[in-house]
């Protein structure tokens, strides 16, 4: 017999009973519902503020500004760059919607967009399909315009975040993803990359970036 | 013998006195039976009783343990209650017992029934008897060691706390680790006595962090090991168990000789 | 690489003899227990969420044939290749068969604690193939040639000042200084090209999820996203009980997880792996293959499915005295701690390992803080019921038990014997105490012994007539 036909036996063999996938379905339904019955309240009324808390909180150690439109990131990639001392160069998730902004009009820095991902990108600019306040989480699915090393090659992670796209809690986000196509990749990011490996004490910057700015638009 | 009798303002308490205190501290099992007492119960003491059987059951040997469990629960199944000045005793009759028994109905069902009314001694007196010390003085300082098998099977937490708020001079003060186990284990203190050493040493250092004069808790396998150690450690901390304290009978603490000059009142 | 070798006491010794031990131990664990307390208290109804967290994982394990068969049925249509794997061998084999087939010289490895469970890294060895851990522990234990110590911080057993030391003297670009920061540093340099250089990236799952097929990871550094996206074969290797039936009941075990491991509300990256790069898609591997192992978890659903709760979290580890004292390598095998000594024994047998379950004080904290409700204790003494009875207990131990049970049966011949051994013990007494004891140097090795009473309560009792 295969390893897979031996596997199947064993586990058949020690839980014989064979429930129907409707009742295995709400039996599972209610033990989500269960779980979300115990966490603490949350304030759906100001996600973006419980989302900038958290994600600003030392724990998670984001930085994050707020500007009215998606076409005032350029300027908050300027800024970004010029408080940074970073070169203008930086590459730019091949999203359309970023790749339409008006790069070369932003005030101060020179801004060169074009700069392919490499393995020492100083920063990235990316663009986040949504957020959940809850945990201070940027959420991407990979695809042609999403590719997921964006978001973990550079130094500096700066990324665009739809306040329209916030939601408040992980059980929303399964929510949401249900409705969509499953990515190759879903990437949860909660601020930057991190390691408690020596002595528990946390670094920043272990492989992914260092700094992570999250620029938020209605 | 005192007088029978099932009122419940007057319950018929069988001590449960545990090896340990039978053995090497008999001023814990007095201790006891005043406070219970105190409290209003009618205390007997059954002399058919030995040990609970946690080294066997503890050791893996449930066969062994039987006839032990058995003898406990035809001895103290005509009470209204069985009180054991220990919280790891009781936890094993309460808890435990009917673990033993999973597979044998008759047993199971006594078991059962036993442990439903066995209580650790001092939440006994709170959470049953309602019951605080009057008149009780001690002037010292004192830390205080919540032991596992009480804290975890039983919820022994508040009802010490509670019962020695009531004695007067008493100040109570924290321990860092209060909640962390001693590494008494029962059989594993001497079968893997290197890393309970490790273990009770860490703890005898919080306990002399404290700076208090009286170390207190409620199980004295605990007790000695921590007494043991700190004694070793040269430590001037005297150890007590909370009984001894409540019921005003603390001239001796644990390691001081009852007929000799290093005895004193811890007040 | 040297695993722990020994006799558990000899591994006991070498532990309790390193005073370097302690004090890395503590920083570590004292940091998590520290975050951890903190995550709790900040959810009141912590304990009601535990108890809906062993029953997602119940519901998966109760399913477990349903959900693993509809996981693979996902995964499959993802384009991923699913393999299963009976034993250690088995799944090594599968796995050193997928990097030769790829031509691998370099692989890159995320941490993995069944990687380490079925002897993965090494297999690989064996194979000739190079191995780069990425993640930040596991390549400072790769450096030092050792094995992981604990299952969330593997290198939790050495200081700052020793991995200053490792990477001063292994690292291209050595650690400008000495802090945590700067060490931190040089390690992302030191890998950086490795992620590249591989032919295949190696990671472990915290999740299979049955209703995408995806499999999840849940890690800080990022390294597992560079170690599964740039090479052009991702494997997954995990254990099939990490079968969960969605997304949903991954992440709100994420939640649990977490808070038990580290503290934080969630990791940086969690992250769903499903299937190989897909058309348009600029990055991801070309490969990618699910390795699924039972290694005894079969027979776990009879003998102690609620061990197959387990998230792997560390927390037991991290509030045990006696893994506090010995560290992770005194217990010899791929898990230590109150987990591993309920798990080691189901991979290496009981007769070697008899002495995990029995070092062990049974105080319960372990099940306090597991946020799946396992109850460790009741596991570890069934263990020890099944070592009574398979006759694996020192014959001197089994006949001191015996003959103790037989007079505590038995009351009047209990207190008979009482009667002589108190007064005898009086005998070694120096004031209140006793120094040294014969047949109880297990106790007076350590501490002294109180000199006990001359008569026992209970003949004061008989004595007295009345209480
Ligand atoms: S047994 Fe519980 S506490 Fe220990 S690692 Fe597993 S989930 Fe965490």
């Amino acid at each position: 017999m295969s390893a897979r036909n031996d596997i199947f036996a064993a586990i058949r063999k020690a839980r014989p009973e064979v429930a129907a996938p409707t009742s295995i379905a709400s039996e599972a339904q209610a033990c989500s519902q269960a779980m979300k019955r115990t966490l603490p309240p949350l304030d759906a009324s100001d996600l973006v503020g419980l989302f900038t808390a958290r994600v600003s909180a030392e724990k998670v150690g984001a930085t994050v500004e707020r500007v009215a439109r998606l076409t005032d990131l350029p300027g908050a990639v300027a800024r970004y760059v010029a408080t940074n001392a970073l070169a203008p160069d930086f590459a730019l998730q091949p999203d359309p919607r970023l790749q339409q902004l008006a790069w070369q009009d932003a005030p101060g820095a020179e801004l060169r967009p074009g700069a392919p991902l490499r393995r020492d990108t100083a920063l990235a600019v990316g663009l986040a399909l949504g957020g959940i306040a809850e945990t201070g989480s940027l959420i991407f699915h990979s695809g042609a315009e999403a590719p997921t090393l964006y978001g973990f090659l550079p130094l500096h992670h700066l990324v665009a975040l739809d306040a329209q796209t916030l939601m408040p809690l992980l059980e929303d986000y399964a929510v949401f993803a249900s409705g969509l196509p499953v990515p190759r990749n879903v990437n949860l990011v909660t601020g930057a990359s991190g390691t408690t490996d020596i002595e528990g004490v946390l670094a920043r910057g272990a492989h992914g970036p260092g700094n992570l700015h999250i620029v938020i638009f209605n | 013998m005192p007088e029978r009798g099932n009122a419940p303002n007057s319950p018929r308490v069988g001590l449960f006195v545990t090896c340990l205190v039978d053995s090497m501290r008999p001023n814990v099992g007095f201790a006891a039976v005043a406070l219970l007492k105190s409290a209003g119960c009618k205390v007997e003491i059954p002399l058919a009783q030995t040990c609970c059987g946690q080294p066997a059951f503890n050791s893996g040997a449930d066969e062994a343990t039987k006839p032990i469990a058995r003898q406990v629960i035809e001895t103290f199944e005509p009470f209204d209650y069985l009180v054991a000045p220990s919280g790891s005793c009781a936890g094993m009759i309460k808890a435990h017992y009917p673990e033993l028994f999973a597979d044998d109905p008759i047993w199971l069902d006594r078991a059962k029934r036993l442990a439903a009314k066995t209580h650790e001694l001092l939440s006994f007196l709170v959470d049953v008897r309602g019951f605080r010390p009057q008149n009780v003085a001690c002037k010292a300082s004192a830390t205080y060691h919540d032991s596992c098998s009480g804290l975890r099977e039983l919820g022994v937490k508040a009802q010490p706390r509670a019962l020695l708020s009531s004695v007067k001079g008493l100040e109570l003060r924290p321990l860092e680790g209060d909640e962390t186990c001693c590494g008494f284990g029962g059989t594993f203190c001497v079968k893997y006595s290197d890393i309970s050493n490790a273990i009770v040493g860490e703890k005898a250092q919080n306990v002399v962090a404290t700076g208090a004069d009286l170390l207190l808790g409620g199980d004295l396998g605990c007790l000695m090991n921590m007494a043991g150690k700190l004694s070793r450690e040269g430590a001037k901390t005297r150890v007590f168990h909370t009984a001894e304290i409540l019921a005003g009978m603390s001239a001796y603490a644990i390691g001081e000789e009852s007929t000799g000059a290093a005895g004193k009142e811890a007040k | 690489m040297s695993a722990p070798s020994g006799t558990f006491q000899e591994r006991v010794d070498k532990a309790l003899g390193n005073a370097q031990l302690k004090v890395a131990l503590e920083r570590t664990t004292g940091n998590a227990r520290r975050k951890r307390a903190a995550a709790v208290e900040a959810w009141p109804d912590f304990v009601a969420a535990r108890a809906a967290a062993a029953a997602i994982k119940d519901h998966s394990i109760a399913h477990m044939a349903y959900y693993l068969e509809m996981f693979e049925r996902n995964a499959l249509a993802s384009g991923a290749q699913v393999h299963w794997a009976r034993d250690p061998d088995e799944a090594c084999k599968i796995v050193v068969d997928i990097c030769k087939a790829a031509n691998a010289r370099t692989v890159t490895r995320s941490k993995s604690m069944l990687g380490e469970e079925i002897g993965l890294p090494h297999a690989l060895a064996g194979a000739g193939i190079r191995r780069v851990e990425t993640d930040l522990a596991e390549h400072i234990i790769q450096l030092a040639g050792e094995t992981p110590s604990h299952i969330i911080w593997p290198a939790a057993h050495r200081t700052r000042e020793d991995v200053a030391k490792l990477f001063d003297e292994h690292h291209r670009e050595k650690p400008t200084a000495h802090d945590v920061v700067s060490m931190v540093g040089s390690a992302r340099k030191e890998l950086r090209e490795d992620f590249f250089a591989a032919d295949v990236g190696i990671s472990g799952a915290n999740f299979l999820c049955a209703d995408t097929g995806a499999i999840c990871t849940i890690t800080n550094e990022g390294n597992a996203e560079l170690t599964t996206t740039p090479p052009r074969v991702h494997i997954v290797t995990a254990g099939i009980e990490k079968i969960v039936a969605s997304t949903e009941h991954a992440l709100q075990l994420t939640r649990l997880l977490v808070r038990s491991a580290t503290g934080a509300d969630l990791t940086q990256y969690t992250t769903f792996h499903c299937g190989p790069k897909r058309p348009g898609d600029l990055d991801g591997p070309d490969q990618f293959h699910i390795v699924l192992v039972d290694h005894g978890r079969t027979e776990m659903l009879t003998e102690m499915p609620e061990m197959l709760r387990c998230l792997r979290c560390g927390a037991c580890l991290n509030h045990c005295v006696v893994y506090r004292a010995i560290g992770g390598h005194a217990y010899g095998g791929a898990y230590p701690g109150p987990m591993g000594s309920v798990l080691t024994p189901v991979f290496d047998g009981l007769e070697q390992t008899r002495d995990l379950p029995n070092a062990c004080t049974l105080n319960g904290q372990c099940r306090q803080v597991c946020p799946v409700d396992i109850p460790l204790p009741t596991m570890l003494r069934h263990w020890r019921e099944q070592s009574w009875r398979a006759g694996y207990e020192p014959k001197t131990l089994r006949a001191a038990i015996r003959l103790w049970a037989f007079f505590a049966a038995r009351p009047r011949l209990y207190q008979l014997a009482q009667a002589v051994a108190l007064p005898a013990m009086r005998l070694f007494a120096k004031g209140g105490w006793i120094s040294s004891l014969p047949l109880a140097s297990g106790w007076t090795a350590a501490r002294d012994l109180p000199k006990p009473p001359g008569e026992s309560f209970l003949t004061s009792i008989r004595k007295g007539g009345t209480p």
